[in-house]
């Protein structure tokens, strides 16, 4: 209670409270501007973080995160072309009731069920994360491995085309961090002499260039026409009829999304999926869904936003990014000298809890500026595609040139941008690769750490009984699909 | 009647030809001394490979989604233009430099993307081209590429 004390003592600070205003501002935009999500937003922010420090730019790049999946509700409702991922599921019924005439009321909810979402998993992350980090101070290099191996495997299930396709782009991000010099050996790995390449791949120019490059060219190809946008008089604060109506879907989301975001991997789009469909199926009133229903509103968006939440847990407490965009600002710490693991709670714990604090600042910022500003914000949907992508791609140039000020790395940004692109075209989703690159270079300095205790014998691994169960569960999993189809076979 | 073709085939051979040029790089490697414990420089990166390949085979033996080939547009050779401004947009900035480079990519990226009025375009791309002036060279003191011709005329 203390440390979280001491967090909101620095959010008194007019220059960080001014970023998470700022970033929860942002959020909010490009959250509903269709095609830059959230990840995409913190990758091209990150340049711009470096020289702010890590406690203000840890807390932009929170509230940015938090804000964005609300935003891409608003277009979802506004225009049936979800902002963010996270909020396709809000478009389902979102949408229909807008076309009924409540776009204020599902606005409103949208905010009410977001905010509540976001705030009970912040409250389950200040609990759980210092409890999780403790735990994990017992664990050596051998549970490290196992966790990080566990941490990839659940890639199968991040979406896009196929389980195999996410594993093959994790495995290719962990092949990518092995560029560069091998620090137990000193050995150049795959640099061919590239001066660029000599330190490893690094982040910024890589994440800017998967997310925001490669959606440009994608939309490029798209070439996505303007939307059109239904009237909207205000956001109206639901009433207490409505709020009794959709208590228990609004509970059931915080859950589920505190829940799927703390798993490794997964985050708000698959909470958000999951949340609809839990919330349709413990409804009372299930003949309303597919037609504009307030429940079906309420649990996505409660989910998506408490995934936020959860998906800050292991990234904070292990270092195990909970979603792509935790991946991005785990990689974001990284390149600030902050090193997430159970010893951020004793070394920096005045960041930690600024960081909670932040969320949770943010949270109440975007639900005053959902209520209030939800017909400004749902007019960002109306830019022009040829000014919005443009744009989007000068800013990922000064984006990757910035932190180094080099074009090597502005030339690395563009080739992320066109593998990102043929991901995109090709049924691939980009968030494992960050996955694997950001999580490849600790799979095997902690693979290596782990065989020099064990004597080069793997068997040993058997003797830790933390990272077999970990190594158990993701060979359970991976295998999951063939061990169900074996026995579907066998009672056909 | 031949069946249609699946896709995966296709990338799976990719992922493997990626895959065997890794497994293959990792032979020039500059050797490790003898008798370091543990797993030296090269056989992380043998076992990621040998898990491509094994994952590459699993795809090639996968049945396409039927989701893909619709999501995927033929890309129109109006793409390709703007594909080629973007590349053309590096030599741009060594020659003049990466603020009056800016304005001029906007206005003709945003005219071949189209449906945007021209003159819209090139007051966007004016106040694009000053905001970021004013935020990343005045504000964020960045050192932006200055190019030949402001070399030249001593900016």
């Amino acid at each position: 209670m203390e440390g979280f004390l001491g967090g909101l003592a620095i959010l008194l600070d007019p220059w960080v409270m001014f970023m998470v205003l700022l970033g929860t501002v942002l959020g909010i935009f490009v959250g509903a501007l269709p095609g830059i999500s959230g990840s995409t937003t913190i990758a091209l922010m990150l340049p711009l973080t470096i020289t702010m420090g890590p406690i203000p730019a840890i807390c932009f790049l929170g509230a940015i995160y938090c804000a964005a999946n609300f935003g891409g509700s608003i277009t979802a409702i506004m225009v049936n072309a979800p902002g963010d991922p996270s909020a396709s599921a809000t478009a389902l019924e979102g949408y229909k009731m807008a076309e009924k005439g409540q776009a204020g009321l599902a606005l409103g909810m949208s905010a009410v069920s977001s905010a509540i979402g976001g705030i009970f998993s912040i409250f389950v992350l200040i609990i759980a994360a210092p409890l999780l980090a403790r735990a994990a101070y017992s664990f050596g290099p051998p549970e490290y491995f196992a966790l990080a191996v566990f941490g990839l495997s659940m890639c199968a299930a991040i979406g896009g085309d196929s389980a195999v396709k996410n594993l093959i782009a994790a495995a290719l991000g962990v092949l990518l961090a092995t560029v560069g010099m091998d620090l137990t050996t000193g050995t150049e790995r795959f640099a061919f002499g590239i001066d660029e390449l000599a330190d490893g791949i690094k982040f910024v120019p890589v994440l800017i260039g998967l997310f925001a490059v490669g959606e440009m060219l994608d939309q490029v190809v798209r070439r996505a026409e303007k939307s059109k946008i239904i009237a909207l008089d205000a956001a109206r604060v639901p009433g207490m009829a409505e709020f009794r109506k959709c208590n228990r879907s609004i509970w059931l989301g915080s859950v589920i999304g505190t829940f799927i975001g703390a798993l490794p991997a997964l985050g708000a789009t698959t909470a958000a999926l999951i949340g609809y469909n839990e919330t349709r199926r413990w409804s009372k009133h299930k003949e309303e869904f597919g037609k504009g229903s307030i429940e079906g509103v309420a649990g996505p968006e409660a989910a998506n936003n408490a995934a936020v939440g959860g998906s800050m847990v292991p990234t904070l407490a292990l270092g195990i990014p909970g979603s792509a965009t935790t991946a991005i600002i785990l990689a974001g710490l990284i390149v600030q000298g902050v090193r997430p693991g159970p010893h951020l709670f004793t070394e920096q714990p005045t960041l930690l809890y600024a960081v909670f604090a932040s969320m949770l600042a943010a949270n109440l910022f975007y639900l005053g500026l959902g209520l209030y500003m939800a017909r400004f914000f749902a007019r960002i949907s109306l830019i022009p595609p040829a000014i919005l992508w443009p744009s989007v791609f000068v800013l990922s140039i000064i984006g990757a040139y910035g932190p180094d000020q080099s074009m090597g790395d502005v030339v690395i940004m563009l080739v992320a941008g066109v593998v990102g692109f043929l991901f995109r075209r090709t049924g691939f989703s980009p968030a494992p690769l960050i996955m694997g690159l950001v999580l490849g270079g600790k799979m095997e300095e902690t693979l290596k750490q782990s065989l020099i205790i064990f004597g080069d014998d793997v068997s040993m691994f058997a003797t830790r009984p933390i990272a077999m169960t970990l190594l158990c569960i993701t060979a359970a999993g991976l295998l999951w699909p063939l061990i169900s189809r074996f026995w579907r076979s066998r009672g056909a | 009647m031949r069946g249609a073709r699946n896709p995966n085939h296709a990338i799976a051979a990719s992922i493997a030809a990626v895959a065997f040029a890794a497994i293959a790089a990792t032979f020039t490697f500059d050797p490790v001394p003898p008798g370091l414990p543990g797993l030296g420089a090269v056989e992380f990166p043998r076992l990621v490979s040998a898990i491509l390949l094994l994952l590459a085979l699993i795809l090639g033996l996968t049945a396409a989604s039927s989701a893909n080939e619709d999501d995927s547009p033929r890309i129109s050779s109006r793409a390709w233009l703007i594909f080629a401004l973007c590349l053309g947009f590096l030599p741009l900035v060594e020659i003049i430099g990466m603020i009056p480079a800016i304005p001029i990519f906007l206005l003709v990226a945003g005219l071949l993307w189209g449906g945007t009025p021209w003159l819209t375009l090139a007051l966007s791309a004016l106040g694009m081209g000053i905001s970021i002036w004013l935020v990343f060279v005045k504000i964020f003191r960045l050192t932006l590429p200055k190019g030949w011709l402001g070399s030249m005329l001593g900016f």
